[in-house]
C-alpha cells in the first residue's frame, strides 16, 4: 500500500491551470523531490497536499484515507517552510512544541519530546532562545525540529535550504539526509536546485508547466532523461544539444558532415529533425568512438576539471574535461564521445528516442 | 565640503522654521507660564504676581478633580473601545470576501470627517424629539418613550464616548489592517499546520506583528482622547451638570468664560503636563515593544 497516493490532481486559478493533472504513488520512506524551475506548479502541489489549497479536481490519499478537504492539523502531515516560518516572539522551546501544545499534549511528554528532538538537531543549548538570536542554520534546525517532533506520517519540505550560503546548504543537505536515513519518514520536498534532487531524492519528479515530465529514480533522471527538458534541466554544465538529422548510416550532425550510428535509433525515418544530446562529461579528448574536431573559444578551470567550450562545425559544444589538459583560446583540439553516452530526442515532440 | 559648512548651511536652512515655531509655540508657552503665576483676567490690567496659588487653588478644588475623573473615564473608556473595534474590523477586513475593496474605502469615511461635523451627526442621532436612536430603540421596543441622551448626566458621558469611538477606531483599524499585511503567509500557514484554532493564532502568531504598531496608535489616541475639546463642545459643552466637564472644556471655561487668564494658564499648563508624562511613557513602551518584535 502506497504511503501518499496522489491522483489526476489539476489546480486553476480562474483561467490559468498550474497543475494539469498530478500522478505520484510514494512508497512508505520514500524520499520524493518536486524539481522544476519557478512556476513549474511544484510549490503548488506541495500546498495542496499540506491543506493550503484545495484542488480543483483529484484526489489525494494517505494511506486509504482521502485527505481532500481535511484540515491541515489533521492529516497527519508536518511541514517546512522556506522562510523558516518560526513565531518569533516563542523561545526554540516552545516553537518546537508549539504543535503539541496545540494538541493538548501534556507538558511533561511535551518537553521530554522538544529535548528528545534538539539532542537530534544538536541544538540543546538554544532551547530558551527567540529566533531572533539565531543564525539562519540554527533557524533551519529549529524549522525542521519543529516537524519532527510530532512524528508525522509525511514530512513536506518547501524548499528549506533556499535562504542558507552555499557552504551551510552543503551541510543541511548532509543533515536532512542523515536524518531521513534514521527516521525513514516520507519525505515530500521541492526545490528547484538539481543538486539537492540529486543527492537527497529517492525519486525525483521533475515538473515543467503544471504536468509531471518525468518520474524516476536520479539515476534515471540523470542517465536517462525522458524529455529535451530534463535533460536540459539536470546537469551543470547542462547537456550539450547538437541538431541533427536521421539519416541512412544512423544520424548526421547538422552543418558537419559527421554521421554517427546511435544503438537504438535504426528505426528512425531519414530526415527526420533530431536533437543529440551529450553530457560534458561525456566528452573526451581524442580516444573515444566519436572524434570531433573542434576549436577551443573559452577554457575555465573551475578546479576539479577545465570546462571547454568549443566550436564544432558551426554548433557550439562544451566539455568538462580533466583539469591538467593544457588548453587555449584558438587552439584545434579532437573531441570524443561514446555513442552509449548519446541521448536522441526527436526535435518536435522532445520525446527520447534511444 | 566642510562639515563646519554643511552644519551652518543646514542651520540655515532650518531657521527660519524654527523662528516661526518660538514666536508661534515657545513665545506663547514662556507667557503661559509666566500667567499662571499671576491674578490677570483675560482683558485690562496685566495682573498681580501670586505665586503658586492659582496651582493650590486648583489641585484643591471638586471643578478640577471632577475633570480629571471625566477626563480619565473618557480617555479610558474609548480609547479601550476604539483598540478592541479597530482591532477587530481589520481581522474582518483582511479576511478574503466579495466587496472587501469597497469596505475598506468605507471604513476611512468616519474618521476623514471633521470632528464638529461628526459631533454634529451625532447629536442629531440622540436628538430627545426626532432622533434615530430613539426611533430605532423604541420601534424594536427596547425603549418605552423618548429620551434626552446628552441631556442626562447618566447617559451623556457614554454617548459621546460611542460618538468618539464611531469617529476613530477607523484610524486604529486602518494601522491594524497595514500591520497584517506584514504578518508572513509562511507563518499563518505554519500555525495552521500545528494545529492553532483562530484565537492560538491570534495570540501566538498575528498579535508579535501588531504590539509595535498598536502601541503607536494606542500612544496617539490616549494623547488625543486626553486632550479631547471639539466633539464635546460641539455635542454637550461640558453638560448637564457638568457631567461631561473634561480638562479641555475646564480651560476654556475658566480662561474664556470666566475670562481667569491665570488660573486658567495654570490649568492648561497641568493638562500639558499630564500629557508630556503620557506621551513619554508610552514612547518608552513603544520602544520595548518595538525591541521584542524584532
Amino acid at each position: 500500500m502506497s504511503t501518499l497516493t496522489i491522483n489526476a490532481i489539476r489546480k486553476s486559478y480562474g483561467a490559468v491551470e498550474t497543475l494539469k493533472g498530478i500522478d505520484i504513488a510514494l512508497e512508505s520512506g520514500e524520499f520524493l523531490v518536486l524539481l522544476g524551475a519557478s512556476g513549474c506548479g511544484k510549490s503548488t502541489l506541495l500546498n495542496i497536499i499540506a491543506g493550503l489549497a484545495e484542488p480543483t479536481s483529484g484526489d489525494i490519499r494517505i494511506g486509504e484515507r482521502s485527505i481532500v478537504g481535511v484540515h491541515p492539523k489533521d492529516r497527519d502531515i508536518a511541514m517546512v517552510f522556506q522562510s523558516y516560518a518560526l513565531y518569533p516572539n516563542l523561545t526554540v522551546h516552545r516553537n518546537i512544541g508549539f504543535g503539541l501544545e496545540m494538541r493538548k499534549v501534556d507538558k511533561a511528554e511535551r518537553d521530554r519530546a522538544v529535548h528528545e528532538t534538539a539532542k537530534l538537531l544538536q541544538i540543546e543549548n538554544l532551547l530558551d532562545r527567540k529566533p531572533g538570536q539565531l543564525s539562519g542554520g540554527q533557524r533551519q534546525r529549529v524549522a525542521i525540529g519543529r516537524a519532527l517532533v510530532r512524528n508525522p506520517k509525511i514530512f513536506l519540505f518547501d524548499e528549506p535550504l533556499s535562504n542558507l550560503d552555499a557552504k551551510l546548504r552543503m551541510e543541511m543537505r548532509t543533515e536532512l539526509k542523515r536524518l531521513h536515513q534514521m527516521t525513514r519518514t516520507t519525505v515530500v520536498y521541492v526545490t528547484h536546485d538539481q543538486i539537492e534532487a540529486m543527492t537527497l531524492a529517492t525519486r525525483i519528479a521533475v515538473m515543467r508547466n503544471g504536468r509531471i515530465e518525468q518520474l524516476d529514480t536520479p539515476e534515471k533522471i540523470y542517465n536517462r532523461p525522458a524529455t529535451l527538458y530534463v535533460a536540459t534541466f539536470v546537469g551543470a554544465p547542462p547537456m550539450n544539444l547538437l541538431a541533427a538529422t536521421a539519416g541512412e548510416g544512423g544520424l548526421q550532425i547538422d552543418g558537419s558532415d559527421i554521421v554517427v550510428s546511435v544503438p537504438g535509433l535504426e528505426s528512425a525515418a531519414p530526415g527526420r529533425r533530431l536533437v543529440l544530446g551529450i553530457r560534458p562529461e561525456a566528452i573526451g579528448k581524442a580516444d573515444g568512438v566519436l572524434s570531433l574536431s573542434a576549436r577551443c573559444e573559452v577554457a575555465e578551470l573551475t578546479g576539479p576539471e577545465l570546462v571547454v567550450t568549443a566550436m564544432v562545425g558551426n554548433q557550439r559544444i562544451v566539455a568538462a574535461l580533466p583539469a591538467s589538459t593544457k588548453l587555449q583560446a584558438g587552439d584545434a583540439i579532437v573531441l570524443s564521445a561514446d555513442p552509449a553516452a548519446f541521448h536522441v530526442f526527436d526535435a518536435q515532440t522532445e520525446q527520447r528516442l534511444n | 565640503m566642510s562639515g563646519t559648512w554643511m552644519t551652518t548651511r543646514a542651520w540655515l536652512l532650518m531657521l527660519p522654521l524654527l523662528i516661526i515655531m518660538l514666536a508661534v509655540i515657545g513665545w506663547p508657552m514662556i507667557d503661559t507660564v509666566r500667567l499662571s503665576f499671576t491674578d490677570a483676567k483675560l482683558v485690562g490690567a496685566a495682573g498681580n504676581f501670586v505665586g503658586f496659588d492659582n496651582y493650590l487653588k486648583m489641585l484643591g478644588s471638586s471643578n478640577f478633580q471632577r475633570a480629571l475623573w471625566a477626563t480619565t473615564w473618557f480617555a479610558v473608556v474609548s480609547v479601550t473601545a476604539e483598540m478592541v473595534i479597530g482591532v477587530l474590523a481589520a481581522l474582518l477586513l483582511n479576511q478574503q470576501f466579495y466587496g472587501r475593496t469597497v469596505l475598506r474605502a468605507l471604513l476611512i469615511l468616519p474618521w476623514a470627517l471633521p470632528t464638529v461635523v461628526n459631533a454634529t451627526l451625532w447629536r442629531l442621532i440622540y436628538n430627545p424629539e426626532y432622533g434615530a436612536l430613539n426611533a430605532v430603540l423604541t420601534q424594536i421596543g427596547l425603549l418605552d418613550s423618548y429620551r434626552s441622551w446628552l441631556g442626562e448626566p447618566g447617559t451623556a458621558m457614554t454617548a459621546l464616548i460611542i460618538a468618539d469611538c464611531w469617529k476613530n477606531f477607523p484610524l486604529v483599524a486602518l494601522i491594524t489592517l497595514a500591520a497584517l499585511q506584514a504578518v508572513p503567509r509562511d507563518i499563518t500557514s505554519a500555525s495552521l499546520v500545528d494545529g492553532a484554532g483562530s484565537f492560538a493564532r491570534f495570540r501566538f502568531v498575528i498579535l508579535p506583528y501588531l504590539a509595535g504598531p498598536l502601541m503607536v496608535a494606542l500612544v496617539l489616541r490616549t494623547i488625543e482622547a486626553f486632550k479631547v475639546f471639539d466633539i464635546i463642545w460641539v455635542m454637550t459643552r461640558g453638560g448637564p451638570a457638568n457631567s461631561t466637564r473634561t480638562l479641555s472644556i475646564l480651560v476654556y471655561q475658566e480662561a474664556f468664560s470666566f475670562q481667569r487668564a491665570g488660573s486658567g494658564a495654570s490649568l492648561a499648563l497641568v493638562v500639558t503636563l499630564i500629557v508630556t508624562v503620557l506621551a513619554i511613557g508610552y514612547g518608552m513602551l513603544v520602544r520595548r515593544a518595538a525591541g521584542s518584535a524584532a
